[in-house]
């Protein structure tokens, strides 16, 4: 059935794709073998059209503009493309260990598309297990890179690039699965594109894919563009280590908004770092990044189901333009600077383009989160093999106008924890407690979600590995509301008090019998505390999850007695609001914390010339 | 007489369906009545009593009832949450509030997606002083005062139902089980569910909600089934009382109502087991089931006519790891409203018309455009429907979708074609959850289509996923009551027993599989089948030593118990293969995670009845205009069913009626009739 493309085809067309993305999801994590991918679900896929752009949009994902770049039209059936190199892919991967593969898909001899999936690997070499080294001075200490590459040339496999590969590996059978995985899991998503050009044609086809990035495009434009005031504002942010040094290292961003499109100006951020902190987006006019931070604009949806709906394919960079400051910042690094943790600069530029948007909104987007640390205990067993007890926690998630955070989110979709009951079974461990950690939640009217409280007591001699920003500086609140708890880790030996450490460590000693505490970070809070229902404020007390102490400071509320007699004194509370309303200053936009008040009045952060406190803006209440 | 009829009950949102069997004779009674839903023992027992006056019997010629019920399940989605209550252990308070950390779908939707509120608040969750280690040995003493005092609050705070799960206590029930006695005599009329009882596995926050579940619907399935149960006893003294359950078996209304969670897929079981009895007479093994009702399609794939179970099932995003056959379920049906969506997308589903007000053309009222709408406006059914008890108008819904084409400058038909084509769609990708999701290619199945609107949309659905072959059963619309009759006694049993494969851990494995054998044994002969009859499976879910999930097997027949642990070792290196396209086999330690048992009593089934011989070819019984996409309006041949013998041939373009079904049959398909009625279409060589 050859058609001409209505709104049958249409809809048709664009689920087909949409639930192509699921299938390939699901066969990248079925065949698979890496834990980060199969269990923390680190990994993205995408489907794209023939000029490379990007039809599907649950998740961010890679570029095929390297493709492009290094084979021009030498692009043909049984191609499998191939590539982990920060530098030399259009900004497409983070980190080495983050590795490409990307198939070009063939109806007859037209090309169709490409079907793509990248995904956070176990170990691709460098100069520690896992290839995300916290001291290291250049990306060759992380690990092989490879630029763009054919890993199969018309079905023909490149035997000793893969080999090549391999033997770089700490575990090459986890790499080979993994690479085989992913190939196949293209092929899949390939199937889906040829068997729609088949049912409806070609022609049809390509103009749907064009009217699925104009519809992305016009939904920003007619649903969430009109909610951000035209004008200019700027936000910043900061890293608190590169592992060499600790002190604030800034992101900053100038946010420009005309009716039809936002311009985003990095100028402003701090040098590149020393240590692997930093992210090399400055590439193929930054498409990258434009479709890394795309998604966070969905916030200004009229409903959270709405958001869920919003699909942010190719169709961003018709709304969404970036400017980059010269080489050598930490956005625009130099060729071969480290940038195995980047993540930390990636989920902050998440939060600084929602800090624009709050200024630019009067304040109606979520506060901050902080949602990806790895803590673990490594330890011999008897025989002499290694026993890594390695785990992603989540943490509270952001206050928003709509909603209180929720509690311990993961930012990566499906991501896991790990039962106590696995654990347990597993490793020298007993986990004493998986909790929620009281009064780490930002305050505000819709306070901030819920950090973890865990404890776990090692039964043997071991070492702690923490790899966490955000141990001091906390997620900022917005709009009145109040900065969540930062993360820390401390060990408490037999007879002493717990010893704290910092948030980036590899090797701390921990004796059989010690108790490691662990508790993440709290949500920002998001609205005047004051503004809170009491009854909420008393169902929080009510639960543990706030003390009646932290009930009285953050939000004026009286509570007295306990368990089901637990009351608000109503009237000292209304009381202690109309005073605390009226002693205080005008409410900012943004609270930072304390340690953040702490470093600035100590003078230790310093604005570039022409730059001045973003931070100087009132919330907007009532 | 003697009681030779069987009698089963499917209870649906609309219509309950009843059929009675006579195992002498081979006579069937099918009879439908309207759903109560206040008292669905109203409806069940108004129609055994049409079923037996239609076979002109009494109460006492009943053998037994086999019933497939939605209580459960309804209880789960109209959120009966109220008055829950949960005990844990000491440091877990936040079990259910922290789940396992995940944010579902897309990357960053944790700035957005709220957390949906938990079946237990917080306040209503209690920790008990007590601990246990993983190899089930007690850390700590259980603080039976300290139990007591928690839930003498909790009663005060309103809770009547409770759960409790408390640190690897599948390794040891005996804390649990104490609690259990303890509350039995303390608070008598406390509904309790015990982790241990109800799912020894391990993962806390899994085996904590299919226990919470479990104790949210005991109070509905148990009044809900007692009433039903004494009514019947009044009626016709004590006799078998069947209740299907998830995995595809049946247990006694008793038992059922003891552990009620395995109940939450009792309703659409019934479909898959009648499929796999239609595809058996059929001689075909592998098939996918499409079960089309009024607001949802529930699909399954089959291999080896041999049900797949999943511990991996979620129902209205709570996990229940409980073993069940593994069904999809899609939110397109016949009722299904068709509607403009953002950028003036065309959409269908997941909002339903109902029963009520239902389709337009089924003149309740009903006033936007439907998936039975559409059908009507192709011309796909006749003027009445349900052997003439429901007069169509199909002149309103004809200018309903005028109404709505005119959106996109489109005709009546060819909007609803398009709305036909994109529900059709929904079910596409919910077969590929049960397929390609899972390795497999459709291609290589059969659909059996049934339910209402299956096998309106049967070969649009095959076209899609390059399915060749679809068979409708006979009276399609009755399927799921029809696979109540052809079940078994089915019970699993499960304990999570960590250990490495390895020489010398046959002796610690097979006392465990069998106590659960033991187990099975006494469980089924209280159900009053004897030992001799009572089957026993043995399965283990099995992983490679640092791989955090499982694949599950079972011993595949003729092994000895001895070779036990040898043959699951080997099924699951095979199986991982197929699943995953890869298995270490003689790279990697293979690691046993949970032992399981499959009980099974085997229940006599009824002979299918043939259908008689074609005598020549098929008259159409009328001609009628029917709108085909990129075609348009055809003369099409109109067959009854019933006039189709064994041996019938018929080519499309063309449709068949019958009582409660319409097949819809397009150009490039055809179709014949099997000795047993079964409606077999192939799609021909483009």
């Amino acid at each position: 059935m050859k058609t001409t493309l209505g709104p049958i085809e249409l809809e048709v067309i664009t689920g087909t794709i949409r639930s192509a993305e699921v299938e390939i999801e699901a066969a990248v994590e079925r065949a698979a073998r890496s834990p980060m991918i199969r269990d923390q679900h680190d990994y993205r896929v995408g489907l794209y059209d023939a000029k490379g752009r990007k039809l599907t949009g649950r998740s961010y994902g890679s570029l095929v503009e390297p493709v492009f770049e290094f084979f021009g039209d030498d692009i043909n059936p049984g191609d499998v493309f191939f590539w982990n190199d920060p530098y030399n892919s259009s900004g497409s991967c983070g980190h080495v260990p983050d590795l490409c593969t990307t198939v070009p898909i063939f109806h007859e001899d037209r090309l169709l598309g490409f079907a793509q999936v990248f995904g956070h690997h176990d170990d691709i070499g460098g100069c520690v297990p896992g290839s995300l080294p916290v001291q290291v001075r250049d990306q060759w200490g992380e690990g092989l890179v490879v630029p763009p590459a054919k890993l199969y040339d018309r079905g023909v496999l490149n035997e000793t690039a893969f080999r090549i590969i391999e033997r770089n590996s700490r575990l090459p059978e986890h790499l080979r699965g993994d690479i085989d995985s992913e190939i196949g899991a293209c092929q899949l998503g390939s199937r889906r594109l040829i068997e729609l050009a088949e049912r409806y044609g070609v022609e049809t086809l390509e103009s749907a894919f064009d009217s699925i990035i104009d519809n992305c495009a016009e939904t920003i434009r007619r649903e969430l563009l009109p909610k951000i005031a035209d004008g200019v504002y700027t936000f910043e942010d900061y890293i608190e280590s590169d592992g060499f040094t600790r002190k604030l290292f800034a992101m900053r961003i100038t946010m420009t908004k005309t009716a039809e499109k936002i311009t985003l100006d990095f100028t402003g951020t701090d040098p590149e770092a020393e240590g692997p902190i930093n992210w090399a987006i400055d590439y193929c006019e930054g498409r990258f990044v434009r479709k890394w931070l795309g998604p966070v604009l969905r916030c200004l949806a009229d409903s959270p189901e709405r958001a869920a709906e919003i699909d942010i394919n190719e169709g961003i960079l018709d709304v969404l333009d970036v400017r980059f400051p010269e080489k050598g910042t930490l956005v625009t690094p130099h060729f071969g600077r480290p940038t195995g943790l980047r993540f930390f600069i990636l989920i902050r530029s998440l939060g600084i383009f929602a800090g624009v948007l709050a200024k630019a909104t009067g304040g109606k987007m979520p506060a901050d989160h902080e949602t990806i640390r790895i803590w673990g205990m490594h330890s011999r067993e008897t025989d002499g093999k290694l026993s890594l007890f390695r785990e992603v926690l989540g943490g509270g998630g952001p206050g928003r106008p709509w909603a209180d955070g929720s509690d311990v989110v993961h930012i990566v979709p499906n991501s896991r924890n790990l039962p106590a009951e696995f654990s347990e079974q597993r490793y020298p461990v007993l986990v004493e407690s998986l909790a929620l950690q009281t009064d780490s939640a930002g305050a505000g009217k819709r306070r901030g979600g819920f950090g973890y409280d865990k404890r776990v007591r090692a039964l043997r001699d071991c070492f702690l590995l923490s790899n966490a920003d955000r141990s001091e500086l906390a997620p900022y609140g917005v709009n009145g509301g109040v900065a969540g708890q930062p993360y820390g880790v401390s060990i408490e030996s037999d007879g002493g008090g717990p010893r704290s450490l910092p948030g980036m460590v590899d090797d701390v000693p921990v004796r059989a019998g010690d108790l490691v505490r662990l508790w993440t970070t709290g949500g920002g809070g998001w609205g005047d505390p004051l503004d809170r229902e009491t009854e909420l404020v008393h169902y929080d007390v009510l639960c543990g999850l706030v003390t009646p102490e932290a009930a009285e400071s953050e939000y004026g509320v009286v509570v007295t007695g306990t368990g089901n007699d637990l009351v608000v004194d109503a009237d000292a509370t209304e009381r202690l609001r109309d005073e605390r309303r009226r002693g205080r200053d005008t409410l900012g936009m943004f609270d930072r914390g304390e340690h953040f008040r702490k470093v600035q009045s100590a003078g230790g952060l310093v604005w570039p010339e022409g730059w001045s406190d973003p931070d100087d803006w009132p919330a907007v209440t009532g | 007489m003697a009681n030779t009829l069987r009698i089963s009950v499917d209870t649906g949102g609309t219509f309950t369906d009843v059929i009675g069997i006579d195992g002498e004779t081979g006579d069937v009674h099918v009879v439908k009545t309207p759903s109560d839903r206040e008292d669905p023992s109203r409806a069940l027992l108004t129609g055994i009593e049409k079923v037996l006056t239609q076979a002109n019997r009494g109460f006492d010629s009943v053998e037994m009832v086999v019933h497939g019920t939605t209580t459960a399940t309804n209880a789960v989605l109209e959120h009966e949450f109220g008055g829950i209550g949960l005990l844990v252990t000491e440091g877990f308070r936040h079990i259910i509030e922290i789940a396992r950390q995940s944010v579902p779908d897309g990357y960053g939707n944790s700035f957005f997606w709220v957390k949906p509120p938990r079946i237990v608040p917080l306040h209503l969750v209690r920790e008990v002083p007590e601990r246990l280690t993983y190899d089930g040995s007690v850390h700590r003493e259980l603080d039976e005062a300290a139990v007591l005092s928690a839930v003498r609050e909790l009663v005060d705070a309103g809770v009547t139902r409770l759960g409790v799960c408390l640190l690897h206590s599948y390794a040891n029930p005996m804390h649990e089980q104490r609690i259990g006695e303890l509350l039995k005599e303390a608070f008598p009329g406390l509904f309790v569910s015990l982790s241990s009882t109800v799912l020894p596995e391990y993962r806390e926050y899994e085996r904590a909600m299919t226990t919470l579940l479990d104790v949210m619907v005991k109070p509905y399935c148990r009044t809900y089934l007692d009433r039903a149960h004494q009514e019947l006893r009044a009626r016709s003294g004590e006799l078998p009382f069947l209740i299907m359950q998830s995995n595809g078996g049946v247990v006694s209304a008793r038992a059922a109502g003891e552990k009620p969670v395995t109940m939450l897929l009792s309703g659409p079981a019934g479909g898959v087991l009648g499929a796999i009895e239609s595809a058996r007479g059929a001689g075909i093994k592998n098939i996918i089931t499409l079960d089309v009702g009024g607001t949802s399609t529930d699909v399954a794939l089959i291999e080896d006519l041999t049900i797949r179970l999943t511990s991996e099932t979620v129902i209205e995003n709570y996990p229940v790891k409980i073993p069940m056959i593994d069904i999809a379920t899609v939110g397109t049906g016949g009722g299904s409203l068709a509607w403009v969506g953002p950028n003036g997308a065309l959409k269908v589903g997941p909002k339903s018309a109902g029963a009520v007000p239902g389709p337009i053309c089924y003149r309740r009222g009903g006033e936007l455009p439907t998936v039975t709408d559409a059908a009507a406006v192709l011309g796909y059914f006749p003027a009445s429907l349900v052997g003439g008890d429901l007069l169509l108008d199909r002149a309103s819904a004809h200018s309903v979708f005028h109404e709505f084409g005119a959106n996109w400058d489109l005709s009546a038909e060819e909007i609803a074609a398009g709305v036909l084509e994109v529900a059709v769609a929904g079910q596409v990708a919910g077969i590929r959850q049960v397929s390609t999701l899972k390795g497999r290619d459709p291609g290589d199945y059969t659909l059996v289509a049934f339910g209402g609107a299956g096998p309106l949309l049967a070969t649009e659905v095959a076209d899609f996923l390059g399915m060749t072959s679809v068979l409708v059963p006979p009276n399609p619309g009755n399927l799921s009551a029809f696979g109540l009759q052809v079940t078994d006694v089915k019970r699993d049993y499960v304990r999570t027993f960590v250990r490495q494969v390895a020489d010398g851990v046959d002796a610690e494995v097979t006392p465990v599989w069998q106590e659960l054998e033991r187990q099975g044994r006494d469980e089924l002969s209280e159900e009053g089948i004897n030992a001799a009859g009572v089957e026993l499976i043995r399965g283990a879910d099995l992983r490679y030593v640092g791989e955090g999930y499982e694949v599950s097997v079972s011993i595949p027949a003729g092994v000895s118990n001895e070779d036990s642990l040898a043959a699951v070792t080997a099924e699951f290196h095979a199986e991982h293969d197929r699943i995953y396209g890869f298995s270490y086999e003689g790279k990697q330690e293979v690691e046993i995670v949970n032992l399981r048992v499959q009980a099974i009593g085997r229940l006599h089934r009824p002979e299918l009845v043939g259908v008689p011989a074609s005598t020549g070819p098929v008259e159409p019984a009328a001609r009628r205009e029917v709108y085909w996409r990129g075609v348009g309006q055809q003369d099409c041949a109109i067959y009854q069913r019933s006039e189709l013998g064994a041996g019938s041939r018929i080519s499309g373009p063309c449709v068949v009626e019958e009582y409660g079904a319409t097949v819809v049959v397009p150009a490039h398909w055809a179709a014949s009739t099997d000795s047993f009625g079964n409606l077999i279409m192939v799609r021909r060589q483009a």
